[in-house]
């Protein structure tokens, strides 16, 4: 029966019924009321699909299944056709859709209409992340994602019918561009999931801060320096933020600052010592000495990173509850993602890891598609869009504020008021 | 630097960058990242000793940093601070990586023996014990380990030793249940013989030892090799299912196909990619089967799974180690183990028995009997080792 659990490695592809008992087999235990129902059936919207593309990695994990809970889980799901908007070097599309049954269509409409007159799938994953696409003057990859899902949804409302639908990473480069896609989903009443692994993959430790804490500071330190990696990193951030008293109600302002002014601001008070040196205890990766010699280090309290770090990035976020929260990148000091907050009334500081578990496999991907595959069986996103819109709004915001000398932003735009899930969403099992 | 401190001694082999003495020593040093914030232990390590001293050493480093703590030319003068007599509060023994002549089976001579005959020499000649860790397993050769147990109880010094396996994050961070029932437990892992074994081992033994009646010692164990692996892979002498689990609590499995980055592997892929896998199988006194698995190849990360009575699918996790270099660049499993040993030199008593151990070094000198002895079946009565898992957990998870 074990040998059952992957495809067949000839080339063929697997019949439906193959698919259905393999389904059955595998996902029993996880999902026994919904395993035995018809496969849904997905349409992959997409830049590329290449090896360890985003869309590749995602969207592999609803044709060959992922490790979920101690078990190769098979999602009861079909992916049934496939747009690339560019074919790369190293391009699978092709490949992928003769060896498991599929198609790769020429546009975004005919791949969610599978060819046909009208909407046939039961849901939608949109990855435009990867691919050759240019930058904007703040810095950002104008990834086509509003573009894809404008196409969707236009197909929806020319069908009469929305299906679910998962956006990953950010909404778009545009808030305003964000902010049209979380509406559309509304006005056409589908559930729609976004954002990066981050949130819900593995923390060292497993810890979640309570739902309704008073958060006094936070501080998240990360490598990046770019909107592709400080999404992830600031998404990480808002998942914990998320949780404080009162709910999100949004951002009042935003600043990012640069070079020697990052370290000013430290000394100054503006961002905590403290919860720097209690993040980066939580550090697999630090970088400087340990690179030389292995040696464990205190960075913030031998003084090292001013001269270590040669392009350090302070975002500082204002809420409009007051609440305030900085996220430092400091590529040269330290390479994972790790956040530090001071809650009101407990004298230790809550940090953790986000677990980014190594290439190839990349599993906190797969954490991910059990998300986006909950979302699918029950017509629910397990936790807010509004997350990502925010966020999407507040790495573009951010990036302004680099653009025009660093300055403070005023964001009336990112009034964006959601409740935290109130259960946790981070891999635990 | 206050009189209540404890004071160290380090009893090395080698110390160059990512040794597991400049994973070890350097967090007494240097301090680590620890409950949120960078801990540093309430204790010195003021003599160090180095066995050898190689182009790439970094104690001299470490001793013109760190002034206070002093390198001797002798395990003997390192312990009395060249007093004549017994001047630390705590040892800290490893005896891991460096240049040492290898057994005809294949095991690396370290001198871990050794070392601690020599610093029982100082205990004897000063009338007094103070509590030792000595990292990884006790000893290469089995009645060297037991006469290093024996003489630790008839000397009544606290004695801790083993492997970060036992203590590091577990993803997911869970416990295997106290009191359990299990037939059958497995670790898929990678490495060498008398080396990672160890490790694999101690990683199911950290887990089953908390199973109903607790520890009771092992009867026999039989190595597997090569074409002898798959031909009892294939004959289900340990469960697939099993197998199956850790697999699927790995964050490294080798793609068995170009152009997939995570797919589950068939058993003509694991035989592909694992080369020349080993496996340990071995009986616990109350029945209890364990089999240790070496899949070079096809991971490179511990999993754990177990079968538990009266639960329908398999309890199973993964031993976390953040392993440079590539991965990360500290290896940070080093810093649960530190922490507990640190706790044995504060309060005199170890965090787990030091039986935990002592078994899992004679079933590492066991799997290399057998596997020198044509893979036969090794009777083990020498195991009897009986102990209970201590009441509290001590993985890392806070």
């Amino acid at each position: 029966m074990a040998d059952n659990l992957h495809h067949k490695p000839n080339g063929s592809h697997m019949t439906f019924n193959q698919i259905t008992r393999r389904t059955f087999l595998a996902s029993a235990a996880a999902l026994p009321a919904l395993a035995q129902a018809p496969p849904k059936k997905i349409a992959i919207i997409s830049t590329i699909f290449r090896l360890q593309s985003h869309a590749q990695h995602i969207g592999d994990r609803f044709i060959v299944g992922y490790p979920f809970a101690g078990e190769w889980h098979q999602p009861n799901t079909q992916v049934i056709s496939l747009y690339v908007d560019q074919k790369p070097a190293g391009d699978l599309s092709e490949a992928r859709a003769k060896e498991f049954g599929f198609k790769v269509y020429s546009t975004v409409a005919e791949a969610v209409c599978c060819g046909g007159p009208k909407l046939a799938v039961d849901a939608v994953l949109i990855i435009g992340e990867h691919g050759e696409y240019p930058r904007n003057e703040k810095g950002q990859i104008l990834y086509p994602r509003f573009e894809f899902f404008q196409q969707v949804a236009k197909v929806f409302e020319s069908s009469g019918r929305s299906v679910p639908v998962y956006n990953d990473k950010h909404l778009s480069y545009s808030f305003e561009k964000a902010k049209t896609m979380r509406d559309t989903a509304r006005r056409l009443k589908f559930p729609m999931l976004a954002g990066s692994s981050l949130p819900v993959t593995w923390r060292l430790p497993d810890l979640e801060l309570p739902l309704g804490c008073q958060i006094e500071d936070a501080l998240m330190v990360g490598a990046g320096g770019s909107d592709a990696m400080d999404f992830h990193a600031l998404e990480a951030l808002q998942c914990m933020m998320e949780r404080r008293k009162g709910g999100e109600r949004g951002v009042k302002s935003v600043q990012l600052i640069q070079g020697d002014a990052v370290w000013q601001a430290g000394e100054q008070g503006r961002w905590s010592k403290e919860l720097l040196r209690s993040a980066l205890s939580r550090s697999d990766n630090l970088k400087g000495a340990t690179v030389t010699d292995g040696r464990t280090q205190d960075m913030v309290g031998t003084g090292v990173l001013p001269g270590l770090v040669k392009d350090p990035w302070a975002y500082f976020i204002e809420y409009r509850d007051g609440t305030k929260a900085t996220m430092l990148m400091l590529s040269d000091a330290v390479n994972d993602f790790n956040i530090a907050v001071k809650l009101k009334g407990k004298p230790e500081i809550q940090a953790t890891q986000f677990f980014l578990s190594p290439d190839p496999n990349v599993t906190y991907s797969a954490c991910l598609a059990s998300k986006i595959e909950r979302m699918i069986e029950t017509g629910v996103a397990p936790y807010p869009v509004e997350r990502t819109l925010l966020v999407s709004g507040m790495l573009e915001s951010c990036l302004d504020s680099r653009v025009k000398g660093n300055t403070r932003i005023e964001t009336p735009h990112l009034e964006v008021a959601y409740q935290a899930p109130r259960e946790s969403q981070y891999c635990r099992i | 630097m206050s009189g209540n401190r404890p004071k160290l001694a380090g009893i090395t082999t080698v110390y160059r960058k990512y040794s597991h003495t400049q994973h070890i020593i350097d967090r007494y040093l240097e301090g680590y990242g620890w409950n949120g914030t960078h801990h540093h232990p309430e204790m010195d390590l003021i003599a160090l000793y180095v066995d050898q001293v190689g182009q790439d050493d970094l104690s001299r480093d470490r001793a013109a940093r760190f002034p206070a703590m002093k390198i001797y030319p002798t395990i003997a003068e390192a312990l009395t601070c060249g007093t004549g007599k017994l001047a630390v509060d705590g040892v800290v023994v490893v005896g891991e990586h460096g240049d040492y002549p290898k057994t005809p089976k294949g095991q690396v001579q370290y001198p871990r023996y050794r070392f601690f005959e020599e610093i029982v020499a100082v205990f004897r000649s000063s009338g007094r014990s103070v509590p030792m860790f000595n990292d990884k397993h006790l000893s290469w050769n089995w009645e060297w380990a037991k006469k290093m147990y024996d003489t630790s109880k008839e000397m009544g010094f606290a004695y801790m030793a083993g492997s970060s396996l036992a203590v590091t994050w577990r993803i997911p961070s869970v416990e295997f249940p106290s009191g359990a029932q299990v037939r059958e437990a497995l670790c898929i892992c990678y490495g060498g013989v008398d080396s990672y074994d160890f490790h694999g081992l101690e990683t199911l033994q950290c887990m089953v030892e908390r199973r109903k009646g607790g520890e009771t010692g092992v009867k026999w164990l039989q190595a597997y090799r090569g074409d002898k692996f798959w031909e009892a892979c294939r004959a289900n002498v340990w469960p697939r299912e099993l197998m199956n689990a850790a697999l699927c609590r790995s964050h490294t499995l080798t793609p068995a196909r170009a152009g997939f980055n995570d797919i589950f592997p068939s058993l003509d892929d694991m035989q592909r990619l694992a080369k020349n896998p080993v496996a340990y199988r071995y009986e616990h006194a109350d029945g209890l089967k364990c089999t240790m698995m070496l899949m070079d190849g096809l991971v490179r990360d511990f999993n754990f799974a177990a079968q538990l009575q009266g639960e329908p699918k398999p309890f199973s996790t993964q031993m976390y180690l953040p392993m440079p270099d590539g991965r990360t660049t500290m290896a940070n499993f080093f810093s649960p183990l530190s922490y507990n040993m640190e706790k044995m030199f504060l309060t005199g008593k170890p965090t787990y028995p030091i039986e935990r151990t002592l078994l899992t070094t004679g079933l590492t000198a066991a799997g290399v009997d057998s596997l020198y002895s044509g893979q036969t079946r090794v009777e083990t009565p020498h195991l009897a080792i009986r102990y209970q898992a201590p009441a509290q957990s001590t993985f890392w998870r806070t």
